[in-house]
């Protein structure tokens, strides 16, 4: 068997800029879906039954369907049932989100909910509102908690953007087997693949361990 | 809009083929995944010292490359270097197992470590070898409470093993694309799949919690 190394090489420009989209959406996911895990843990949070009700199932929905279904669920269901049309990038962004989105809100609901109802009840006895209660005394607690775990979301999520591939969304992953397809090096391209998104993501699992050894909550 | 169910109905057999891959491949998966997870992790933390490294190095590459990428790799560049072909089905199966194995490896480490070291200090204390103090000690307690987290290990094998439709293996999400691109329904076919997975999924999830806060209490030491 012959093998051409050179092929990586000649081909890093391509690379590069697929490595680049996988970055891009990664940061470009989590940039909504943060906001998007907080509107849907508030809203379970809230008094009014119908948007806990929302949110539990969108929620449940989402965390429980394999993401590559979504992806090509928004793909090819969601440009016709709502008669828009968008771009292969934007559906794998809307895709992304969705998903990223459920597993933030059970983040934050957990972190929230992680903090006893004891310290609420004596800010509010305090006389503190509940809004200051929430943002003084709950909130800066809770995110300590929720760091690891939304970090171990992070790394989730930079894998899972691989999956986005199935609509040609050119990131790394496509970008690596359309090079493959074209040249015909198939284990050269694919070994370069793997090592790319392990040069990107050990670094990554590395942090991540790092900040639950730091941060994580210790019973 | 008018929706035309017939795709579904007219193809039933192929789709059920499909669902009964799905479940063989992550029910195997998750099952191989756990027994490697725990080699893995008896071999870290009582194995030879110089092994560590290793175990833990596959361990971390595994958490930080995606599935996908492991499939595709195990199915079209590992036959030519090995010489030899997998199947699809089989392909999947050792990718599967060995990136879903690397997550309970870390399920299996932290379920033996949470166990206090005081235990395994009295059971040698009594005389008993380290294997009787890791047999009827540790891991007893240690299973209760990675029971919960193996359910986690199910749920994540039947989600990816969705992804092997990549490499064609004959499971539900390969074969509603089939179905989808053959009779131009594909809002009716894919939300019918969503409801199968979620319908799978949903249940295995809520067991999972449940499990979860049965067993809570009987973990304690």
């Amino acid at each position: 068997m012959n093998l051409d190394w050179n092929v990586i090489w000649t081909y890093r420009g391509a690379l590069l800029e697929g490595a680049g989209m996988t970055v891009l959406l990664t940061v470009l996911t989590m940039l909504m879906a943060l906001p998007g895990g907080i509107l849907l843990a508030l809203m379970r949070l809230s008094n009014y039954r119908v948007l806990r009700g929302i949110s539990l199932a969108f929620v449940e929905l989402f965390r429980n369907l394999p993401l590559i279904l979504i992806i090509y669920w928004a793909f090819y269901v969601m440009p016709m049932a709502l008669h828009v049309q968008m771009s292969a990038f934007t559906t794998a962004l809307v895709a992304l989100v969705l998903n990223i989105s459920a597993y933030n809100a059970e983040t934050f609901r957990a972190g929230i909910n992680s903090i006893r109802k004891g310290q609420m009840e004596a800010a509010l006895a305090i006389g503190m509102s509940r809004r200051q209660a929430m943002f003084k005394v709950v909130i800066p607690q809770a995110a300590r908690r929720i760091l690891p775990v939304f970090a171990s979301t992070w790394v989730s999520l930079f894998k899972d953007t691989s999956l986005v591939s199935v609509i040609a969304v050119s990131e790394l992953a496509y970008t690596s087997m359309q090079i493959r397809a074209q040249t015909f090096r198939v284990l050269e391209m694919l070994t370069a693949m793997a090592v790319i998104y392990w040069m990107m993501g050990y670094p990554q699992a590395k942090l991540v361990d790092w900040i639950h050894r730091k941060y994580g909550v210790k019973e | 809009m008018e929706f035309d169910f017939s795709p579904i109905v007219d193809n039933w057999r192929f789709l059920a083929n499909g669902l009964g891959i799905t479940l063989a491949l992550s029910a195997v998966a998750a099952v191989t995944s756990i027994l490697f997870g725990l080699v893995i992790t008896l071999f870290r933390l009582y194995g030879p010292r110089w092994l560590r490294p290793f175990l833990v190095f596959y361990i971390d590459t595994m958490r930080s490359i995606p599935v996908l990428v492991v499939l595709v790799w195990i199915y079209f560049a590992f036959p030519l270097l090995a010489g030899v072909t997998f199947p699809p089905f089989w392909a999947a199966l050792v990718g599967l197992t060995l990136h879903i194995a690397a997550y309970a490896a870390e399920v299996i480490r932290a379920g033996i470590e949470s166990v206090r070291p005081g235990q395994t200090r009295a059971g040698l204390a009594l005389g008993m070898s380290r294997a009787q103090i890791l047999r009827k000690i540790i891991l007893p307690q240690a299973t209760i409470r990675m029971l919960p987290a193996f359910g986690s290990v199910l749920t994540i094998a039947i989600k990816d093993t969705a992804i092997a439709t990549v490499i064609a293996v004959p499971e539900i999400m390969h074969q509603t694309e089939i179905v989808a691109g053959q009779s131009y329904r594909p809002i009716e076919v894919f939300t019918v799949a969503m409801i199968a997975y979620f319908l799978i999924l949903f249940p295995v999830t809520r067991g999972v919690d449940r499990l979860y806060h049965r067993l809570a209490h009987l973990g304690r030491s």
